[in-house]
Protein backbone atom coordinates (compact mmCIF):
# COMPACT_ATOMS: atom_id res chain seq x y z
CA UNK A 1 0.00 0.00 0.00
CA UNK A 2 2.36 2.35 0.99
CA UNK A 3 4.05 4.28 -2.34
CA UNK A 4 7.56 5.78 -1.86
CA UNK A 5 7.28 9.34 -0.28
CA UNK A 6 7.30 12.00 -3.37
CA UNK A 7 10.53 14.12 -3.20
CA UNK A 8 10.62 17.46 -2.41
CA UNK A 9 13.96 19.66 -3.60
CA UNK A 10 13.98 22.69 -2.04
CA UNK A 11 16.26 25.85 -1.96
CA UNK A 12 16.18 28.96 0.29
CA UNK A 13 19.38 30.46 1.46
CA UNK A 14 17.59 30.86 5.08
CA UNK A 15 18.34 28.07 7.34
CA UNK A 16 15.71 28.51 9.56
CA UNK A 17 13.44 28.66 6.45
CA UNK A 18 14.57 25.84 4.98
CA UNK A 19 14.59 23.60 8.07
CA UNK A 20 11.08 24.49 9.16
CA UNK A 21 9.61 23.64 5.49
CA UNK A 22 11.49 20.04 5.93
CA UNK A 23 10.29 19.99 8.91
CA UNK A 24 6.46 20.57 8.23
CA UNK A 25 6.73 19.04 5.02
CA UNK A 26 8.12 15.55 6.39
CA UNK A 27 5.26 15.58 8.70
CA UNK A 28 2.87 16.10 5.48
CA UNK A 29 4.49 12.45 4.41
CA UNK A 30 7.12 14.07 1.28
CA UNK A 31 10.32 13.34 1.83
CA UNK A 32 12.66 16.88 1.57
CA UNK A 33 16.12 17.83 0.47
CA UNK A 34 17.71 21.11 1.35
CA UNK A 35 19.94 23.30 -0.96
CA UNK A 36 21.14 26.49 0.98
CA UNK A 37 22.46 28.00 -2.56
CA UNK A 38 21.08 27.96 -6.27
CA UNK A 39 25.28 26.18 -7.09
CA UNK A 40 24.25 23.74 -4.25
CA UNK A 41 20.91 22.40 -6.81
CA UNK A 42 22.93 23.12 -10.04
CA UNK A 43 25.70 20.92 -8.76
CA UNK A 44 23.13 18.01 -8.98
CA UNK A 45 23.91 15.51 -11.68
CA UNK A 46 20.58 13.73 -11.98
CA UNK A 47 17.50 15.51 -10.22
CA UNK A 48 15.13 12.49 -9.47
CA UNK A 49 12.21 12.24 -11.78
CA UNK A 50 9.04 12.70 -10.30
CA UNK A 51 10.65 15.18 -7.85
CA UNK A 52 8.70 18.85 -7.12
CA UNK A 53 10.91 22.05 -6.89
CA UNK A 54 10.25 24.37 -4.27
CA UNK A 55 12.62 27.62 -4.97
CA UNK A 56 13.16 30.66 -2.95
CA UNK A 57 12.73 34.07 -5.59
CA UNK A 58 15.13 36.15 -3.39
CA UNK A 59 18.37 35.12 -3.09
CA UNK A 60 21.42 36.58 -3.52
CA UNK A 61 23.67 36.18 -6.85
CA UNK A 62 21.49 34.12 -8.55
CA UNK A 63 17.54 35.05 -7.62
CA UNK A 64 15.18 32.00 -7.98
CA UNK A 65 13.97 32.51 -11.74
CA UNK A 66 17.55 32.73 -13.05
CA UNK A 67 17.64 29.58 -11.43
CA UNK A 68 14.41 28.31 -13.58
CA UNK A 69 16.01 29.60 -15.69
CA UNK A 70 19.15 27.76 -15.99
CA UNK A 71 17.21 24.36 -15.08
CA UNK A 72 14.84 24.78 -17.88
CA UNK A 73 17.53 25.58 -20.42
CA UNK A 74 19.00 21.90 -19.42
CA UNK A 75 16.02 20.60 -19.96
CA UNK A 76 15.03 19.78 -16.25
CA UNK A 77 10.72 19.92 -16.82
CA UNK A 78 10.36 18.82 -13.14
CA UNK A 79 7.16 20.76 -11.79
CA UNK A 80 8.29 23.83 -9.99
CA UNK A 81 6.59 26.13 -7.27
CA UNK A 82 8.65 29.77 -6.62
CA UNK A 83 7.82 31.21 -2.64
CA UNK A 84 8.75 35.40 -1.88
CA UNK A 85 8.19 37.46 0.49
CA UNK A 86 6.55 39.56 -2.10
CA UNK A 87 4.28 38.27 -5.02
CA UNK A 88 3.45 41.23 -7.94
CA UNK A 89 1.59 40.33 -10.55
CA UNK A 90 4.99 41.05 -12.38
CA UNK A 91 6.32 38.02 -10.18
CA UNK A 92 4.00 35.74 -11.70
CA UNK A 93 4.07 36.84 -15.03
CA UNK A 94 7.38 36.05 -15.39
CA UNK A 95 7.00 32.60 -13.74
CA UNK A 96 4.51 31.76 -15.43
CA UNK A 97 6.66 32.31 -18.52
CA UNK A 98 9.01 29.76 -17.16
CA UNK A 99 6.58 27.13 -16.57
CA UNK A 100 6.21 27.44 -13.13
CA UNK A 101 3.48 26.22 -11.50
CA UNK A 102 2.64 28.26 -8.84
CA UNK A 103 3.72 31.30 -7.16
CA UNK A 104 3.33 31.48 -3.22
CA UNK A 105 4.03 34.03 -0.51
CA UNK A 106 5.51 33.74 2.64
CA UNK A 107 4.81 33.12 5.25
CA UNK A 108 3.32 30.10 3.33
CA UNK A 109 0.47 28.80 5.64
CA UNK A 110 -0.13 25.65 2.82
CA UNK A 111 2.41 24.70 0.97
CA UNK A 112 2.03 21.11 1.62
CA UNK A 113 -1.59 21.66 -0.38
CA UNK A 114 -0.04 23.57 -3.46
CA UNK A 115 2.31 21.10 -3.71
CA UNK A 116 -0.26 18.31 -4.06
CA UNK A 117 -2.22 19.94 -6.50
CA UNK A 118 0.60 20.46 -8.40
CA UNK A 119 1.78 16.80 -7.67
CA UNK A 120 -1.96 15.89 -8.65
CA UNK A 121 -2.20 17.79 -12.02
CA UNK A 122 0.97 16.25 -13.16
CA UNK A 123 -0.26 12.78 -13.05
CA UNK B 1 31.38 133.49 -4.33
CA UNK B 2 30.04 135.79 -6.77
CA UNK B 3 26.18 135.07 -7.65
CA UNK B 4 27.54 133.89 -11.27
CA UNK B 5 30.32 131.68 -9.90
CA UNK B 6 27.66 129.71 -7.41
CA UNK B 7 25.11 129.28 -10.35
CA UNK B 8 28.22 127.99 -12.60
CA UNK B 9 28.69 125.42 -9.45
CA UNK B 10 25.79 124.33 -9.01
CA UNK B 11 24.90 124.01 -13.07
CA UNK B 12 28.65 121.91 -12.92
CA UNK B 13 26.83 119.62 -9.62
CA UNK B 14 23.35 119.06 -11.55
CA UNK B 15 25.31 118.03 -14.72
CA UNK B 16 27.57 115.78 -12.61
CA UNK B 17 24.21 114.27 -11.02
CA UNK B 18 22.51 113.78 -14.69
CA UNK B 19 25.38 112.37 -16.00
CA UNK B 20 25.52 110.10 -12.83
CA UNK B 21 22.23 109.09 -12.95
CA UNK B 22 22.13 108.31 -16.72
CA UNK B 23 25.35 105.82 -16.16
CA UNK B 24 24.60 104.49 -13.05
CA UNK B 25 24.04 100.49 -14.25
CA UNK B 26 21.54 99.56 -11.02
CA UNK B 27 18.14 101.61 -10.68
CA UNK B 28 18.35 104.64 -8.67
CA UNK B 29 15.72 106.77 -7.12
CA UNK B 30 15.87 109.65 -4.36
CA UNK B 31 12.93 111.01 -3.14
CA UNK B 32 12.70 114.19 -0.54
CA UNK B 33 11.26 113.83 2.85
CA UNK B 34 7.85 113.76 1.72
CA UNK B 35 8.17 110.97 -0.51
CA UNK B 36 8.07 112.73 -3.51
CA UNK B 37 10.35 111.84 -6.55
CA UNK B 38 13.43 114.36 -7.56
CA UNK B 39 14.88 112.18 -9.91
CA UNK B 40 15.98 108.32 -11.23
CA UNK B 41 18.19 107.21 -13.32
CA UNK B 42 17.87 105.71 -17.12
CA UNK B 43 17.85 101.83 -15.53
CA UNK B 44 14.99 102.97 -13.15
CA UNK B 45 13.12 104.54 -16.13
CA UNK B 46 13.47 101.37 -17.49
CA UNK B 47 12.54 99.05 -14.46
CA UNK B 48 9.50 100.44 -13.40
CA UNK B 49 8.15 101.31 -16.97
CA UNK B 50 8.12 105.38 -16.24
CA UNK B 51 9.30 108.29 -17.72
CA UNK B 52 11.89 110.72 -15.57
CA UNK B 53 9.28 113.68 -16.33
CA UNK B 54 6.08 111.48 -15.54
CA UNK B 55 7.40 110.50 -12.43
CA UNK B 56 9.24 113.09 -10.97
CA UNK B 57 7.07 115.37 -8.33
CA UNK B 58 4.97 112.31 -7.56
CA UNK B 59 5.09 110.13 -4.46
CA UNK B 60 7.49 106.87 -4.77
CA UNK B 61 4.65 105.04 -3.52
CA UNK B 62 3.84 104.88 -6.91
CA UNK B 63 6.43 102.36 -7.18
CA UNK B 64 5.40 99.91 -4.95
CA UNK B 65 1.77 97.71 -4.54
CA UNK B 66 -0.94 97.65 -1.97
CA UNK B 67 -0.54 97.75 0.83
CA UNK B 68 2.79 99.62 1.05
CA UNK B 69 1.83 101.66 -1.34
CA UNK B 70 -0.54 103.32 1.58
CA UNK B 71 1.63 103.12 4.31
CA UNK B 72 5.02 104.22 3.07
CA UNK B 73 4.40 108.12 3.89
CA UNK B 74 4.11 106.56 7.21
CA UNK B 75 7.30 104.88 6.77
CA UNK B 76 9.19 108.20 6.31
CA UNK B 77 6.99 110.20 9.15
CA UNK B 78 8.19 107.80 11.66
CA UNK B 79 11.94 107.72 10.41
CA UNK B 80 12.05 111.56 10.40
CA UNK B 81 10.26 111.04 14.06
CA UNK B 82 12.07 108.57 15.87
CA UNK B 83 15.26 108.29 13.88
CA UNK B 84 15.06 103.92 14.29
CA UNK B 85 16.15 102.86 10.62
CA UNK B 86 14.44 100.00 9.24
CA UNK B 87 15.57 100.04 5.97
CA UNK B 88 18.19 102.85 5.52
CA UNK B 89 21.59 101.74 5.17
CA UNK B 90 20.32 97.64 5.99
CA UNK B 91 18.81 96.79 2.44
CA UNK B 92 15.81 94.49 2.16
CA UNK B 93 14.13 92.59 -0.41
CA UNK B 94 11.07 94.20 -1.27
CA UNK B 95 8.09 94.20 -4.00
CA UNK B 96 8.34 96.77 -6.77
CA UNK B 97 5.10 97.76 -9.03
CA UNK B 98 6.01 98.52 -12.54
CA UNK B 99 3.84 101.35 -14.76
CA UNK B 100 1.50 97.91 -16.25
CA UNK B 101 0.67 97.03 -13.17
CA UNK B 102 2.71 93.63 -12.52
CA UNK B 103 4.76 93.43 -9.85
CA UNK B 104 8.38 91.82 -9.32
CA UNK B 105 10.70 90.77 -6.46
CA UNK B 106 14.05 93.62 -5.53
CA UNK B 107 16.66 94.19 -3.28
CA UNK B 108 16.28 97.58 -2.05
CA UNK B 109 19.21 99.98 -0.41
CA UNK B 110 18.34 103.09 1.25
CA UNK B 111 21.00 105.73 1.68
CA UNK B 112 20.08 109.48 3.31
CA UNK B 113 21.50 112.96 2.32
CA UNK B 114 21.17 116.04 4.08
CA UNK B 115 20.87 119.51 2.34
CA UNK B 116 20.93 121.99 4.97
CA UNK B 117 17.82 121.32 6.79
CA UNK B 118 16.18 119.38 4.21
CA UNK B 119 16.66 115.00 4.09
CA UNK B 120 16.92 113.14 0.83
CA UNK B 121 16.65 109.56 0.90
CA UNK B 122 18.13 107.65 -2.21
CA UNK B 123 16.98 104.19 -2.68
CA UNK B 124 18.96 101.58 -5.18
CA UNK B 125 17.09 98.85 -6.66
CA UNK B 126 18.23 95.33 -8.09
CA UNK B 127 15.76 93.50 -9.88
CA UNK B 128 15.56 89.49 -8.40
CA UNK B 129 13.00 88.27 -10.50
CA UNK B 130 15.80 85.90 -12.45
CA UNK B 131 17.17 84.99 -9.43
CA UNK B 132 14.46 84.49 -7.79
CA UNK B 133 13.31 82.65 -10.16
CA UNK B 134 15.84 80.35 -10.23
CA UNK B 135 15.43 79.82 -6.50
CA UNK B 136 12.03 79.02 -6.30
CA UNK B 137 12.27 76.48 -8.88
CA UNK B 138 15.34 74.94 -7.10
CA UNK B 139 13.11 75.07 -3.93
CA UNK B 140 10.01 73.37 -5.16
CA UNK B 141 12.17 70.91 -6.99
CA UNK B 142 13.91 69.92 -3.85
CA UNK B 143 10.82 69.89 -1.61
CA UNK B 144 9.06 67.08 -4.10
CA UNK B 145 12.65 65.70 -3.85
CA UNK B 146 13.19 65.41 -0.49
CA UNK B 147 9.05 64.83 0.09
CA UNK B 148 9.47 62.19 -2.64
CA UNK B 149 12.37 60.57 -1.43
CA UNK B 150 11.29 60.23 2.48
CA UNK B 151 7.94 58.54 1.36
CA UNK B 152 9.86 55.95 -1.32
CA UNK B 153 12.39 55.42 1.98
CA UNK B 154 9.63 54.56 4.16
CA UNK B 155 8.06 52.14 1.18
CA UNK B 156 11.65 50.62 0.51
CA UNK B 157 11.86 50.07 4.60
CA UNK B 158 8.42 48.67 4.54
CA UNK B 159 9.19 46.39 1.70
CA UNK B 160 12.86 45.01 3.58
CA UNK B 161 10.85 44.66 6.24
CA UNK B 162 8.41 42.69 4.87
CA UNK B 163 10.79 40.60 3.53
CA UNK B 164 13.07 39.71 6.88
CA UNK B 165 10.03 39.41 9.07
CA UNK B 166 8.41 37.02 6.13
CA UNK B 167 11.24 34.78 6.78
CA UNK B 168 11.23 34.05 10.64
CA UNK B 169 7.45 34.31 10.18
CA UNK B 170 7.83 31.60 7.76
CA UNK B 171 9.78 29.15 9.95
CA UNK B 172 7.48 29.95 12.92
CA UNK B 173 4.15 29.15 11.31
CA UNK B 174 5.70 25.89 9.48
CA UNK B 175 6.97 24.36 12.69
CA UNK B 176 3.85 25.11 14.28
CA UNK B 177 2.22 23.36 11.33
CA UNK B 178 4.54 20.02 11.22
CA UNK B 179 3.89 20.50 15.65
CA UNK B 180 0.44 20.11 14.86
CA UNK B 181 0.44 17.06 12.23
CA UNK B 182 2.67 15.25 14.70
CA UNK B 183 0.76 16.17 17.79
CA UNK B 184 -2.41 14.34 15.60
CA UNK B 185 -0.94 10.76 16.01
CA UNK B 186 -0.03 11.19 19.83
CA UNK B 187 -2.83 10.85 22.22
CA UNK B 188 -2.73 11.52 25.88
CA UNK B 189 -4.54 13.88 28.16
CA UNK B 190 -2.49 16.88 27.27
CA UNK B 191 -2.48 16.95 23.49
CA UNK B 192 -5.83 18.37 22.83
CA UNK B 193 -4.86 21.25 24.67
CA UNK B 194 -1.44 21.22 22.78
CA UNK B 195 -2.91 20.62 19.65
CA UNK B 196 -5.12 23.66 20.10
CA UNK B 197 -2.82 26.17 21.16
CA UNK B 198 -0.35 25.41 18.93
CA UNK B 199 -3.02 25.65 15.89
CA UNK B 200 -3.50 29.45 17.38
CA UNK B 201 -0.35 29.75 17.67
CA UNK B 202 0.23 28.84 13.93
CA UNK B 203 -2.86 31.28 13.03
CA UNK B 204 -1.51 34.49 14.78
CA UNK B 205 1.97 33.74 13.15
CA UNK B 206 -0.17 34.22 9.74
CA UNK B 207 -2.48 37.17 11.35
CA UNK B 208 1.30 39.03 11.94
CA UNK B 209 2.34 38.20 7.72
CA UNK B 210 -1.12 39.79 7.19
CA UNK B 211 -0.39 43.06 8.92
CA UNK B 212 3.09 43.04 7.14
CA UNK B 213 1.47 43.20 3.77
CA UNK B 214 -1.45 45.71 4.47
CA UNK B 215 1.59 47.98 5.45
CA UNK B 216 3.61 47.77 2.86
CA UNK B 217 0.75 47.93 1.00
CA UNK B 218 -0.14 51.21 2.17
CA UNK B 219 2.80 53.20 2.12
CA UNK B 220 2.93 51.58 -1.64
CA UNK B 221 0.01 52.91 -3.09
CA UNK B 222 -0.32 55.92 -5.50
CA UNK B 223 3.49 55.26 -5.84
CA UNK B 224 4.40 56.18 -9.70
CA UNK B 225 2.97 58.21 -12.40
CA UNK B 226 4.67 57.70 -15.60
CA UNK B 227 4.73 60.05 -18.59
CA UNK B 228 6.10 61.43 -21.46
CA UNK B 229 9.28 63.28 -20.21
CA UNK B 230 12.05 64.59 -22.19
CA UNK B 231 15.32 63.33 -20.60
CA UNK B 232 17.24 66.40 -21.21
CA UNK B 233 15.51 68.23 -18.94
CA UNK B 234 14.86 65.36 -16.64
CA UNK B 235 18.78 65.86 -16.79
CA UNK B 236 18.85 69.57 -16.72
CA UNK B 237 16.58 69.78 -13.78
CA UNK B 238 18.24 66.78 -11.51
CA UNK B 239 21.43 68.42 -11.94
CA UNK B 240 20.64 72.06 -10.81
CA UNK B 241 19.58 70.32 -7.47
CA UNK B 242 22.60 68.11 -7.09
CA UNK B 243 25.33 70.12 -8.37
CA UNK B 244 24.64 72.54 -5.57
CA UNK B 245 28.40 72.89 -4.36
CA UNK B 246 29.78 70.74 -6.92
CA UNK B 247 31.98 74.23 -8.02
CA UNK B 248 33.33 74.87 -4.19
CA UNK B 249 34.30 71.42 -4.11
CA UNK B 250 36.65 72.13 -7.95
CA UNK B 251 34.70 69.38 -9.62
CA UNK B 252 34.45 69.53 -13.22
CA UNK B 253 30.78 68.70 -14.49
CA UNK B 254 30.78 67.45 -18.24
CA UNK B 255 27.33 66.63 -20.07
CA UNK B 256 27.15 64.73 -23.35
CA UNK B 257 23.48 64.63 -24.42
CA UNK B 258 23.11 61.98 -27.42
CA UNK B 259 20.22 64.02 -29.25
CA UNK B 260 18.50 60.69 -30.38
CA UNK B 261 17.78 59.95 -26.61
CA UNK B 262 15.08 62.68 -25.78
CA UNK B 263 11.46 61.73 -25.10
CA UNK B 264 11.01 58.79 -21.95
CA UNK B 265 8.64 57.47 -20.29
CA UNK B 266 9.19 58.14 -16.70
CA UNK B 267 7.78 59.44 -13.07
CA UNK B 268 9.38 62.95 -13.27
CA UNK B 269 10.22 63.10 -9.57
CA UNK B 270 11.32 59.86 -9.16
CA UNK B 271 13.36 59.41 -12.08
CA UNK B 272 14.68 63.03 -10.49
CA UNK B 273 15.83 61.29 -7.20
CA UNK B 274 17.37 58.75 -9.29
CA UNK B 275 19.76 61.52 -11.19
CA UNK B 276 20.17 63.50 -7.72
CA UNK B 277 21.42 60.15 -5.67
CA UNK B 278 23.88 59.18 -8.11
CA UNK B 279 24.88 62.71 -8.77
CA UNK B 280 25.34 63.61 -5.10
CA UNK B 281 27.22 60.00 -4.74
CA UNK B 282 29.25 61.59 -6.74
CA UNK B 283 30.52 64.79 -5.44
CA UNK B 284 30.52 63.26 -2.38
CA UNK B 285 33.19 60.66 -3.04
CA UNK B 286 35.26 63.21 -5.37
CA UNK B 287 34.89 65.50 -1.94
CA UNK B 288 37.05 63.16 -0.11
CA UNK B 289 40.04 63.59 -2.16
CA UNK B 290 41.89 63.14 -5.00
CA UNK B 291 43.56 65.31 -8.33
CA UNK B 292 41.03 65.09 -10.92
CA UNK B 293 37.73 65.95 -9.89
CA UNK B 294 35.13 65.13 -13.02
CA UNK B 295 31.57 63.91 -13.31
CA UNK B 296 30.49 62.98 -16.35
CA UNK B 297 27.21 62.83 -17.21
CA UNK B 298 26.02 61.25 -20.35
CA UNK B 299 23.24 59.76 -22.16
CA UNK B 300 22.67 57.13 -25.62
CA UNK B 301 20.17 55.60 -26.90
CA UNK B 302 19.98 51.66 -27.30
CA UNK B 303 18.51 49.27 -28.59
CA UNK B 304 15.35 47.87 -28.07
CA UNK B 305 13.82 51.42 -27.50
CA UNK B 306 16.35 51.87 -24.31
CA UNK B 307 18.00 54.72 -23.60
CA UNK B 308 20.92 54.65 -21.30
CA UNK B 309 21.97 57.19 -18.78
CA UNK B 310 25.33 57.05 -17.00
CA UNK B 311 26.75 59.27 -14.66
CA UNK B 312 30.32 58.38 -14.23
CA UNK B 313 32.87 60.14 -11.47
CA UNK B 314 36.62 59.80 -10.66
CA UNK B 315 36.61 59.17 -7.13
CA UNK B 316 38.50 56.37 -5.76
CA UNK B 317 35.97 53.57 -6.65
CA UNK B 318 34.34 50.60 -5.13
CA UNK B 319 35.98 47.64 -3.26
CA UNK B 320 34.66 44.47 -5.48
CA UNK B 321 32.77 43.03 -2.35
CA UNK B 322 31.32 46.39 -2.03
CA UNK B 323 30.40 46.58 -5.66
CA UNK B 324 28.82 43.41 -5.28
CA UNK B 325 26.10 44.36 -2.90
CA UNK B 326 25.80 47.87 -3.49
CA UNK B 327 22.12 47.75 -4.27
CA UNK B 328 20.84 46.19 -1.26
CA UNK B 329 19.34 47.92 1.26
CA UNK B 330 21.32 48.73 4.72
CA UNK B 331 24.58 48.64 2.86
CA UNK B 332 26.67 51.86 2.72
CA UNK B 333 29.99 53.18 2.82
CA UNK B 334 29.18 56.48 4.22
CA UNK B 335 29.71 57.47 8.14
CA UNK B 336 26.29 58.51 8.50
CA UNK B 337 23.24 57.51 6.08
CA UNK B 338 20.85 54.89 6.33
CA UNK B 339 22.35 52.82 2.49
CA UNK B 340 18.97 52.96 1.67
CA UNK B 341 19.69 55.40 -1.38
CA UNK B 342 20.91 53.07 -4.06
CA UNK B 343 18.51 50.32 -3.22
CA UNK B 344 15.62 52.79 -3.55
CA UNK B 345 17.45 53.70 -7.19
CA UNK B 346 17.21 50.03 -7.58
CA UNK B 347 13.61 50.17 -6.76
CA UNK B 348 12.57 53.13 -8.89
CA UNK B 349 14.33 52.07 -12.20
CA UNK B 350 13.33 48.40 -12.25
CA UNK B 351 9.87 49.61 -11.94
CA UNK B 352 10.43 51.85 -15.27
CA UNK B 353 11.41 48.42 -16.50
CA UNK B 354 14.85 49.14 -16.96
CA UNK B 355 17.81 48.29 -15.06
CA UNK B 356 20.38 49.69 -13.13
CA UNK B 357 24.14 48.64 -12.38
CA UNK B 358 27.29 49.62 -11.66
CA UNK B 359 30.94 49.72 -13.10
CA UNK B 360 34.62 50.01 -11.86
CA UNK B 361 36.86 50.77 -14.64
CA UNK B 362 40.49 49.49 -14.10
CA UNK B 363 41.80 53.43 -14.43
CA UNK B 364 39.82 53.96 -11.43
CA UNK B 365 36.48 55.92 -10.46
CA UNK B 366 33.11 54.36 -10.88
CA UNK B 367 30.57 54.62 -13.26
CA UNK B 368 26.60 53.94 -12.86
CA UNK B 369 24.51 52.97 -15.86
CA UNK B 370 20.38 53.34 -16.03
CA UNK B 371 18.12 52.11 -18.60
CA UNK B 372 14.57 54.05 -19.35
CA UNK B 373 12.32 53.15 -21.79
CA UNK B 374 12.10 55.55 -24.87
CA UNK B 375 9.04 57.37 -25.58
CA UNK B 376 7.98 57.56 -29.45
CA UNK B 377 7.21 61.58 -29.44
CA UNK B 378 3.33 60.64 -30.62
CA UNK B 379 1.87 61.83 -26.96
CA UNK B 380 -1.56 62.26 -29.15
CA UNK B 381 -2.13 58.81 -30.36
CA UNK B 382 -0.59 57.82 -26.80
CA UNK B 383 -3.56 59.83 -25.00
CA UNK B 384 -6.02 58.59 -27.18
Amino acid sequence: MSKAPDVILLVDDDAAVRNALKFSLEMEGFSVRLFATPDALLAEKDLPAGACLVIDYRMPDIDGLELVERLRSRGVALPILLISGRVTRSLRSRASSLGISDVLEKPLSDLAGSIRRVLDARS
Amino acid sequence: MSHTSIALALEAAEARLRSILQTVPDAMIIIDERGRIESLSTTAERLFGYDADEACGRNVSLLMPSPYREQHDAYIERYLTTGERRIIGIGRIVVGQRKDGTTFPMHLTVGELRTGDRHHFTGFIRDLTDQQLTEDRLKELQSEVTHMSRFTALGEMASTLAHEINQPLTAISNYLKGSRRLLERMEGENVDMLRDAVSKAADQALRAGQIIRRLREFVARGESERRIESLPKLIEDASTLALVGAREHGIAVTFRLDPGADLVLADRIQIQQVLVNLMRNAIDVMSEGGEIRRLDIATVAGPDDQVEVTVADTGSGLAPEVARQLFQPFVTTKRKGMGLGLSICRTIVEAHGGKIWVESPADGGTIFHFTLRAAADDRETDDA
